[in-house]
């Protein structure tokens, strides 16, 4: 493009905003999606470090009350068992995403996954259903409507007031004078992203990447220009304003409002997935082929039994310089653990290929790509969340082997075997109350990054296809025009 | 009457060569069908997991009880299913079920523990929400009804043509009133048929069927008469859409938004992480206070089971579950205050939503249906219910009768799903 | 017969209106033609801005009257007070003998309105746009009956069952003439009938409406156009900034003078 159109296009763009100035409509718009978008930056922000604090908090109290606990059994620990807390991302102050709907702590115990609970949806309003004050939602699904309010006319009206014609005519092609109207609008979408970037790039004094913070504001920004494009091929397209009005609302609902519900719809139809009660039922068939750690004359540890007494080279069980019981204890949580996990992968890869058919839809929907997009690169998608599941498994495991671990080999086994005979007993089989320091700090934190990005590519292939059919129409409908 | 029917058939006629409010029209027959397709396929399949569960459950606890006889390892091991059947009219108003739980299997150890255990689907999807009746008459049917009336009068005022069709109509009703009845009408039954074929289906009864028809409709003539009246002296259809539209706006996000920030500053509700650690931290503490403090509070609970409370081993299950329920009984007040923050911000949110004509159309129907978080409450109570039944059953053979026999064990208390009706 | 306030005119006006505004001549007007429409001391005013101010006029049956003036004199309001959809301020506006506010229904259902740029639903082909308009009046016409009022306005044969999307102006003008005869209503509103007509348009429209004037119909039509309205009215009447300042009667079996309307028309406030 020359430098004389170039200046053309600014021309035009300056001529727009002229009209948004003087007119009430789009003055009162632009304010309110101001407004909007500014007061759900800040309140989200504060709401998120409110839980993030609280969260962190709760992990470390969590920690100190195990590790405060007395002498006691070791087993008796495994039982008091411990809690894991998924603390939010940086990111999720611009878009928190599942995390009010999936529980936000878990119990970690032997022997048994829990699942997360006290998902904060429940303790709700229920009024939040439509939409909530998230910067997530208000761009997704407002924005368009501001713009569409602001922008519906930006030919149309040129057309219907006969000065199009005129300006035709005046030699200003007809390209040109849609990429000033688009250039005026883009102005507005950048109006709409700064506080969402502003409030992004801090993220990164809190350890947020700048490779996150600039995959989110992008894909923001371009999900926006998928909007100017539609509304300036509906405007363009449109001899009236109020066609090019019912057009574009109609496409609104359709794609922001419509096609997210009957993308999840769709896919929990075309995906069923089996609840964890009814996997569990599965889970246990498996298990109690493997016996009861509880119960070492467990038949199914026969074969374990014969295996320590050759290994220690010994003639009963009596004489392992071992606590046996620890041992099986051990053992079958190791077995167990294995079950529980391969059944745990199973529903995640069953959720996870509902999620991707869900996710397909953002080829009809830009509004369905940004939302898969933003919750993956902030974070506070469904893999997150079956991260959190993963790394609190890790954590269950690793105490609970280590709390075995000292079974093995602190508490003596006539002791343990005897615990019940009287109190003094029960007093003897204990193990100091030093050993709970074996548990680990835990701290959350989400993928990396990179991983983040890489899987949000699919969102961004879709927004960039949307991208380039639009203009291509548009080039079309702009050749037209002149 | 010949008058009236002529009037009708004319607009009809002249609807049906208005090609975008066919489409219109046709879109939210399709949305509307979509809607209760898969509502029913929900509610079918909800009723076909509850089935599978039954068996399942059955023949899982019929095993435990094969292979254990005493009592406190039969309660260890056995769990119970408990269930909330989905109403007749669920398939129309799938509500919170997608967030709270319609299912949880118990034994008896301190509930506290395990109620808030929840197998809740795919949060992703939750999140995105899901297309049902309520939702497409809640918040898509205003739209509809927004972009085919906004227009009425100012499509024909810009046109040039509302003075004359003024001037011809024989009278005001025969034009405007025959118009708009007839695009009321028909975007009620394009919204409406394909309910009316899924109750038939479900099962729902008249009454239900009529009460839900006529919130519904009431709710679309607000719409309607809104459009119409706000669209009747303009001369911009735009402008009449986006004010409308703005309402919508307010209607639908902004009130509910604010409503909810303000009830969640309002109300404090306790930490739900709270209950479950003090019910965690009296259950474990109990290991080490002195056996007689636990059967001291427990028999002031059970004060029939006072002469059984001696115990001849360091260990005895009777013990053991005793102090269960003394960590229930300890995390209660929490457990409470938690439910009692829930059911104050519901009743707030009933306040607000006199504010929201869409939420309190939502309100209403997920009432009828028993799928809003009050049918999910009650839900939560008949477990608690049900695991103090199965106390009540157990307890004794634990004290006193020994191992239960085969007969007692099947006439043990079972889960009744009581459909719950909100009339 | 109510006695009308005498005209407001300039000092340099012709005999004729002099003639007019005295009440024998309207006396033997009222002799000539039954006066069906009476507009008598109407005032209309929109928040103390007067658009019309006293304005006398009557219309009769078989006459054809041109109420003339520029941009802004107030035809438009005239009309639409006629029609019913403006109160007058002040005085009162009659056609058949009712007032026009108080029947809305009754008035309506007599008068024929023509709108000035005659659109009717594009979508629909003339016949379907007639009979919607028709049955909107309540009034039954034969597809035959239709045809006839078709080849009464000239409108060409092949165009009936198309679009009027389609349509050239004209072509719109003449189905909105067709639907106004098939009222079969005695009295005519023309809102600026002939702008936008090519001449062959307007000779064809202008001896329309002399037929239809000499089967008994009341005619009343604004417009800016003096030759125009010269050509086809039996009377003119000059509005100005919402006042009545002359009324011109054409002669017997003859046309009233172009020259002398249009110099009236020309003077501005002298």
């Amino acid at each position: 493009m020359s430098i004389n159109n170039l200046s053309k296009v600014v021309i035009v763009a300056k001529d727009e905003w002229r009209y948004w100035l003087r007119s009430k409509l789009a003055m009162t718009v632009l304010a309110i999606g101001l407004l909007l978008t500014l007061s759900s930056v800040v309140v989200t922000a504060i709401t998120m470090h409110e839980l993030s604090h609280a969260r962190h908090e709760l992990q470390s109290n969590a920690e100190q009350s195990f590790v405060d606990q007395p002498d006691r059994h070791p087993h008796r620990m495994v039982h008091y068992g411990h809690y894991a807390f998924r603390t939010p991302s940086p990111l999720s102050t611009l878009d928190p995403g599942i995390d009010a709907y999936t529980g936000n702590s878990i119990f970690l115990e032997g022997h048994r996954q829990n699942s997360a609970m006290f998902a904060d949806q429940r303790q709700g309003t229920a009024l939040t259903k439509l939409g909530s004050l998230t910067p997530a939602f208000i761009v997704q699904t407002l924005a368009p409507l501001l713009l569409i309010l602001i922008g519906y006319s930006s030919i149309s009206r040129e057309r219907e007031s006969q000065t199009l014609s005129y300006l035709l005519a005046q030699g200003t092609s007809g390209t040109t004078l849609i990429v000033g109207k688009g250039l005026a609008l883009l102005s507005v979408v950048g109006l709409i992203i700064a506080p969402l970037a502003v409030s992004a790039l801090f993220t990164v004094s809190t350890g947020e990447s700048l490779l996150a913070v600039t995959s989110f504001v992008v894909g923001y920004a371009l999900y926006l220009t998928v909007w100017v494009l539609l509304i300036l091929l509906a405007s363009s397209v449109f001899s009236k304003n109020s066609g090019s009005f019912t057009a574009l609302a109609f496409v609104w609902i359709l794609l922001c409002i419509v096609m997210p519900r009957v993308a999840s719809t769709s896919a929990s139809t075309a995906v069923p997935s089996t609840g964890k009660i009814e996997t569990d039922f599965a889970v246990k068939a498996e298990l109690r082929k493997l016996g009861d750690g509880h119960n070492t004359n467990d038949p199914a540890f026969k074969q374990f039994k014969q295996s320590l007494l050759e290994k220690y080279n010994v003639n009963s069980i009596d004489e392992l310089p071992v606590n046996f019981r620890g041992l099986v204890a051990s053992e079958s949580e190791a077995k167990q653990t294995d079950v529980l996990n391969q059944f745990a992968e199973q529903r995640m890869q069953a959720e996870l290929k509902q999620t991707q058919v869900s996710r397909y839809f953002g080829w009809l929907s830009p509004m369905v790509a940004i939302r898969s997009l933003s919750m993956i690169v902030v974070g506070t998608s469904i893999e997150t969340h079956h991260r959190f599941l993963r790394e609190t498994e890790q954590l269950r495991f690793d105490f609970v082997q280590g709390l075995n671990k000292v079974h093995i080999e602190k508490l003596n086994y006539q002791d343990d075997m005897n615990r019940n005979a009287n109190a003094a007993a029960t007093q003897k089989a204990r193990v100091s109350a030093d050993n709970w320091q074996i548990l680990q700090a835990f701290n959350f934190n989400v993928d990396s990054a990179n991983i983040r990005a890489q899987r949000s590519v699919p969102a961004f292939l879709q927004l960039l296809l949307w991208i380039a059919v639009l203009v291509g129409g548009i080039k079309f409908v702009g050749k037209r025009l002149s | 009457m010949n008058y009236l029917i002529k009037q009708f058939t004319r607009e009809w006629g002249f609807l049906l060569r208005q090609k975008y409010v066919v489409v219109l029209l046709l879109c939210s027959l399709v949305l509307s069908g979509f809607a209760i397709y898969s509502g029913l396929s929900e509610v079918s399949a909800q009723q076909q997991t509850i089935e599978r569960l039954k068996a399942a459950d059955q023949s899982d606890r019929a095993n435990v009880q094969q292979k254990q006889n005493d009592a406190g390892m039969l309660a260890y091991y056995s769990f119970h299913l408990t269930y909330s059947q989905p109403s007749n009219l669920a398939f129309a108003a799938l509500g919170e079920r997608d967030i709270f739980p319609w299912k949880h299997r118990i034994n008896l150890l301190a509930l506290e523990g395990q109620i808030y255990e929840s197998d809740a689907q795919n949060a992703e999807l939750a999140q995105a929400g899901k297309i049902d009746f309520v939702f497409v008459i809640s918040a898509l049917a205003p739209l509809v009804i927004i972009l085919l009336f906004h227009d009425l009068f100012v499509s024909e005022r810009t046109s040039g043509r509302h003075d004359l069709l003024v001037t011809t109509a024989k009278s005001y009703f025969a034009l405007w009133g025959a118009r708009i009845t007839v695009r009321f009408v028909a975007v009620i039954v394009c919204l409406m048929l394909p309910f009316f074929v899924g109750a038939f289906i479900a099962g729902a009864s008249a009454f239900e069927v009529g009460y839900v028809s006529l919130l519904c409709i009431a709710y679309l003539a607000f719409w309607a008469v809104l459009s119409v009246w706000l669209g009747k002296n303009a001369t911009s259809a735009p402008r009449v859409a986006s004010s409308l539209i703005g309402l919508w706006v307010l209607f639908a996000f902004i009130i509910p938004i604010l409503g909810d920030l303000a009830i969640n500053k309002a109300v404090h509700a306790p930490n739900g992480g709270d209950i479950v650690l003090t019910q965690r931290e009296a259950v474990n503490d109990a290991w080490d206070l002195p056996k007689s403090t636990t059967m001291n509070a427990f028999i002031k609970e059970y004060p029939a089971l006072a002469p059984y409370v001696d115990m001849s081993s360091e260990f005895e299950w009777k013990w053991y579950y005793a102090f269960q329920q003394m960590g229930d009984l300890k995390a209660a007040e929490l457990s409470q205050a938690y439910r009692d923050a829930a059911a104050k911000k519901y009743e707030l949110a009933g306040t607000v939503s006199w504010l929201s004509p869409p939420l309190l159309l939502q309100r209403s129907l997920t009432r009828v249906a028993s799928t809003d978080s009050v049918a999910a409450y009650n839900y939560e109570q008949q477990i608690r219910d049900y695991h103090q039944q199965l106390r009540e059953f157990y307890y004794p053979w634990l004290f006193y009768k020994g191992d239960p026999t085969k007969t007692a064990l099947k006439n043990m208390p079972r889960f009744e799903s009581t459909t719950q009706t909100s009339k | 017969m109510t006695t009308h306030q005498p005209v407001n005119h300039t000092s340099n006006n012709v005999s004729t209106i002099a003639e007019q505004s005295n009440n024998q001549n309207n006396d033997n007007k009222s002799a000539n033609y039954k006066a069906i429409i009476e507009v008598d001391s109407l005032s209309f005013s929109i928040k103390n801005n007067a658009i019309l101010k006293n304005l006398n006029f009557t219309v009769g049956s078989g006459e054809i009257y041109a109420l003339l003036g520029g941009n802004g004199a107030g035809k438009s309001t005239t009309l639409k007070t006629l029609l019913g959809f403006n109160k007058p301020t002040q005085g009162s506006v009659r056609v058949a003998g009712k007032e026009v506010i108080k029947s809305l229904d009754f008035v309506r259902g007599k008068t024929a309105y023509l709108p000035e740029s005659a659109t009717l639903y594009p979508h629909l082909t003339a016949r379907e746009n007639i009979k919607y308009f028709l049955s909107l009046a309540d009034i039954n016409k034969t597809d035959e009956q239709i045809n006839a009022a078709f080849k009464r306005v000239a409108l060409q044969e092949g165009a009936w069952e198309r679009p009027m999307q389609t349509y050239s102006k004209g072509m719109r003008q003449k189905t909105a003439i067709a639907l106004a005869i098939l009222r079969e209503a005695p009295i005519f509103l023309l809102d600026e009938p002939t702008s936008g007509l090519d001449p062959v348009a307007i000779d064809e429209f202008n001896q329309l409406v002399r037929e239809l004037a000499l089967s008994g119909a009341t005619i009343l039509m604004v417009t800016h156009d003096v030759y125009g309205a010269c050509q086809v009215a039996n009377r003119i009447g000059l509005l100005r900034a919402g006042e009545l300042v002359g009324e011109f009667d054409a002669p017997e079996n003859g046309r009233i003078d172009t020259e002398q309307v249009h110099a009236a028309f020309a003077q501005r406030g002298a």
